[in-house]
């Protein structure tokens, strides 16, 4: 019985953890902001535009996961805009210029971009820069690279296959949608199921504790950084694939898309709390608020403006909520 | 004896004319080397000096940035320079640019936008713009019964007056020559913000809005988001509901336009590979004292597939041998 009453305890305060709160909150913000563009317009609700909705999804999804790890590591990786234009640039140079296969040459572009991210953990964790610091560096030299390698010119990617990444469906659904899903999913557990992922949390809470229980912070980070870019480089290969050309200026701003996303989500800018979950539906809720604002034929001045209210909202919010559960916790 | 003596001195004298012509250092401060556009203008711009022999070029770049622009006005004038050729895109940095080269006495020649009391060189943006909207009324006309269901029209509002005649030009070049001119309702004006990205994500997200429109056309401020729309239309499995028009004529736009089965059908060409041929005499016929109108405009010519190949031949050789 007293057993019973533990669990039936544990599992209504895993109900009103702060996680699950920010989670029900963000959905309950995508519901009501779902039902405003649905009265606003009346081709939001519809399936042309959910599979538009789907096709567009994955470019800012996929980076996003990357970005989750190194933020609840108490990181933050600003290259990652630069990382998906080196990346679509790489992959077209090495096929059009070097006459290496799309595919091998859209795998060379992977593996620099997990090379990018390497240097990256690299440069944070043996001469201890700050990662704003390195990942601001990294964020101009890899742009310049990307200018430099390309002559600043676009690339026209004309071919079939290499569309099928941003454009192809399977049965009916977007492939980069499918495969931003898979990730999800793989990462959902590593987070959540593996040491990895517990050990990310802890460092982000206190590297030196981390390290005092045995925890080995260097190689998580690198870790980290590693599979961020190495992300951001696939999502610069759907970009690539969706508009079928690859340019050094592609990109553009993708790191501040996705930390809003992140951070819209419930994922903490000091380190130590986040999920995937709330990752996703923050994604969503940026996307479908861009897409509203433009369906509704609102000025693209003002989607300026909505956008960063909504993030201002969310972030005052989430502050609202933890001095709330602070206090109550205090209390009890 | 007596003429070959002449003949001496004649050609002693056209050596040292030529010895002794005036040497002139012209700064050229680009809007960006970022760009394709006007990486093919400064490469204009080296090699007429080249040919023209006696032109120093001092070379920098304003990075799209009016503060950038002025440092580089005052480098020009410490480097010594006879005139400077400004490709800036910050209008309210031009009073103290010209304020600077005044005191100096340096004439200034102004690419795209005006600066007061420089030569203004540049686009005609409303005709180039005229020229690409009649030639998508004839495309209509020949190829939709004259009549279209939509207009998709990529602009960019930030950069003001000029990128809007462009625009202007295309609207009204169309809807005055096609066959139905379009309801005012039916032309959906979007932010393109200059990029093939942006272009792709706004018009992936109109196109849902405009379900029952099976004969779209679009026109874009340049060929980067002309070929977003394309990859939106295509991405909504719609691409042979639309049809495209641009302006620049730039690598992509013209690799566009030489496809087969494109639904590119052509952009104004600025030939920015030919600024540096006008802007180089104008500028030394401004030294030499001689008279320059107060505007130089550009030749616009609308490249299609009909007319690719008497411009690019040697770029499209495969597309021209067919």
């Amino acid at each position: 019985m007293i057993i019973l009453t533990t669990k039936s305890k544990n599992k209504k305060s895993k109900l009103f953890s702060s996680d699950s709160l920010a989670t029900i909150s963000l959905l309950i913000s995508f519901i009501v902001m779902a039902i405003f563009f649905t009265s606003q317009s009346e081709f939001f609700f519809t399936s042309t535009n959910f599979a538009n909705l789907a096709r567009t999804l994955a470019v800012v999804g996929i980076s996003s996961i990357g970005m989750t790890l190194v933020l609840i590591t108490a990181g933050v990786d600003l290259s990652v805009g630069s990382v998906a234009a080196l990346s679509g640039v790489l992959a077209s140079m090495f096929w059009l210029e070097l006459n290496i296969p799309l595919p091998i040459s859209s795998l060379l572009a992977l593996l620099t971009g997990a090379l990018v991210g390497l240097i990256n953990g690299l440069i944070i964790t043996v001469l201890k820069i700050n990662p704003l610091i390195t990942t601001l560096a990294s964020f101009s030299i890899i742009r310049g690279l990307a200018f430099v390698i390309s002559d600043g010119q676009t690339n026209m990617l004309n071919n079939q296959g290499f569309y099928f990444i941003g454009r192809g469906n399977i049965l009916g659904i977007p492939f980069s949608l499918l495969v931003m899903i898979v990730l999800y999913f793989i990462f959902f557990i590593i987070l959540r199921y593996t040491s990895f992922g517990r050990n990310l949390f802890a460092i982000g809470a206190s590297p030196e504790m981390s390290r005092l229980a045995g925890i080995n912070v260097d190689k998580h980070l690198l870790i980290s950084y590693t599979v961020t870019a190495f992300l951001a480089a696939f999502a610069g290969l759907i970009i690539a694939s969706q508009l079928g050309s690859s340019a050094p200026r592609a990109a553009t701003g993708l790191e501040f898309t996705v930390i809003t996303a992140v951070v819209l989500g419930g994922t903490s800018l000091a380190g130590g709390k986040g999920t995937l979950i709330g990752t996703l539906i923050g994604v969503i809720i940026l996307r479908v608020l861009n897409n509203g604002l433009v369906l509704m034929e609102v000025s693209s001045f003002y989607q300026e403006v909505a956008r960063g209210v909504v993030l201002l909202l969310a972030l005052s919010f989430d502050q609202i909520r933890s001095g709330f559960l602070h206090l109550r916790r205090e209390r009890t | 004896m007596k003429n070959r003596f002449l003949i001496v001195v004649l050609v002693a004298l056209m050596a040292v004319t030529v010895g002794f012509a005036q040497t002139y250092r012209i700064g050229f401060a680009n809007l960006s080397e970022d760009i394709a556009f006007t990486q093919l203008v400064r490469e204009g711009m080296q090699r007429k000096a080249a040919e023209m022999g006696n032109i120093e070029l001092i070379l920098a770049d304003n990075k799209l940035d009016g503060a950038i622009a002025l440092s580089n006005t005052e480098n020009f004038i410490t480097q010594g320079v006879d005139g400077i050729i400004h490709f800036q895109t910050d209008q309210a940095f031009g009073n103290v640019i010209m304020a600077r080269a005044r005191k100096a006495g340096i004439p200034v020649i102004a690419i795209d936008i005006p600066m007061p009391g420089a030569v203004f060189f540049g686009a005609d943006n409303y005709f180039a713009g005229q020229l690409a909207g009649e030639a998508l009324a004839a495309w209509v006309n020949a190829n939709w019964d004259g009549s279209a269901d939509a207009m998709l029209v990529l602009e960019l509002p930030q950069s003001g007056p000029i990128p809007a005649a462009r625009m202007q030009g295309m609207i009204e070049g169309f809807q005055a020559n096609v066959n139905t001119a379009l309801a005012e309702d039916s032309i959906i004006r979007l932010d393109s913000k200059n990029t093939q990205e942006e272009s792709f994500r706004v018009v992936s997200d109109t196109l849902p809005s405009i379900p029952n429109a099976k004969k779209i056309v679009a026109i874009t401020i340049n060929d980067g988001t002309g070929q977003g729309v394309i990859a939106a239309a295509e991405a909504a499995g719609r691409r042979d509901q639309i049809i495209v028009v641009g302006q620049g004529a730039d690598p992509t736009g013209l690799a566009a336009i030489a496809t087969e089965d494109s639904r590119y059908l052509g952009s104004t060409g600025y030939f920015p590979e030919n600024y540096g041929d006008k802007l180089l005499e104008a500028m030394v016929d401004m030294l030499e004292g001689k008279a320059v109108p107060p505007s130089i405009y550009v030749d616009h010519v609308f490249i299609s597939k009909d007319n690719i190949c008497d411009f690019y031949a040697d770029d499209f050789q495969d597309f021209c041998k067919k």
